[in-house]
């Protein structure tokens, strides 16, 4: 069947004046072979089109904003914690037994009170591959960033996450370290 | 050019709204990203895109209105999605508000609104565009409120699509 681009077109169109959602996907899809030329069109068109009104999703998703980037990704993927915890247990080997530990740090870690440069190649290679981010948009944002102008620093940041992190690891520090440990508390 | 949308963005920052303003641009960035990026990882490139205005706007940047914020949220969604490929790329560059983002020579392209394309068609078909792609009403709601026959609607349709895709790929 001949693909009609000029259809495709016209009916994106009106579903943007009418308020619902595009589904560009399903658009370029359905121009098969022609997806970059409407594609092209799409982007010319949404880059002279008006913006609707803001949807309760819309409102949701930019409220989400707010909370820690891992937690946000893992959301998005419709992803539970125990998915991650299962990807990062079968990755690094760990034994059954210590799954409820990786679980515990994990959360730790997606909620910004672990500090994630301890934490092992092999997991944020994990995580990552996962969530399909790359490791600097899961982590918050460094108050110690070099490059981070002063004002910045002062509203962005709610807390110090560094003192935050140091304060957790430090209280949480276990005597007897194994292999878990190691894996999000590094050797030291 | 300058139209409604611009004074309700300048209107929404000036008041500090900046959830609802960013919230009315969240389909427009994720279906520019996923036409750009040629598929789902469209999605990804938008949430990035989202991540870095929303950072921008908690920062007060943008306040000063000597842009439209659409030129401004186009600009960032030209800068993530040409960086997202490149190596290393996300690593720095998109998480930095020190780098100066935007490519503002967009800007000369936003001064192209569709409102002006209907201003290019002759007044009957004109009409009608209005009607459909700014109104959103369906061809028998166009025909209703022009008070014209449906079959006289829809070539009036027919006419304007080639229209509306030259226009767009001039």
């Amino acid at each position: 069947m001949k693909v009609d681009i000029e259809t495709l077109l016209d009916e994106l169109v009106r579903r943007h004046a009418r308020g619902e959602p595009l589904d560009v996907q399903g658009a370029l899809a359905r121009a098969g072979d022609r997806a970059d030329e409407l594609a092209t069109l799409i982007e010319a068109y949404l880059e002279r089109a008006p913006r609707n009104a803001p949807s309760t999703e819309a409102m949701e998703l930019v409220r989400s904003l707010d909370d820690p980037p891992m937690l946000r990704a893992r959301v998005g993927k419709r992803l539970r914690v125990d998915d991650v915890v299962d990807a990062i247990v079968t990755a690094c080997d760990v034994q059954p037994e210590k799954r409820p530990k990786v679980r515990r740090y994990y959360q730790q870690l997606e909620a910004g009170v672990l500090d994630p440069s301890r934490v092992a190649a092999k997991v944020w290679d994990a995580i990552t591959a996962l969530l399909e981010r790359p490791r600097a948009a899961l982590v918050l944002p460094r108050l110690d960033a070099p490059s981070a102008p002063a004002a910045y620093l002062r509203t962005e940041a709610p807390y110090d996450v560094q003192l935050t992190e140091r304060l957790v690891t430090r209280a949480s520090e276990p005597v007897d370290r194994d292999e878990v440990d190691a894996l999000f508390l590094g050797n030291g | 050019m300058r139209d409604a949308r611009d004074a309700e963005d300048a209107r929404l920052l000036e008041n500090g709204e900046i959830a609802l303003l960013l919230a009315g641009w969240v389909d427009v960035i994720r279906a520019r990203c996923i036409a750009w990026m040629r598929g789902p990882v469209g999605e990804d490139v938008a949430q990035a895109v989202l991540e870095r205005l929303w950072r921008e706007l908690k920062a007060g940047r943008h306040g000063d209105g000597k842009l439209p914020f659409r030129v401004i949220v186009h600009s960032v969604i030209g800068w993530v999605c040409r960086g997202w490929n490149e190596a290393g790329w996300q690593e720095t560059e998109l998480f930095d508000l020190d780098v100066p983002v935007p490519d503002l020579a967009d800007a000369v392209v936003m001064d192209l609104t569709l409102e002006q394309f209907v201003a290019t068609l002759p007044p009957g078909d004109g009409e009608v565009a209005a009607l459909l792609y700014l109104e959103g009403l369906e061809p028998a709601e166009v025909a209703d409120r022009l008070d014209k026959q449906p079959n006289a609607v829809h070539q009036a349709a027919h006419r304007i699509k080639p229209r509306l895709r030259e226009w767009l790929a001039a």
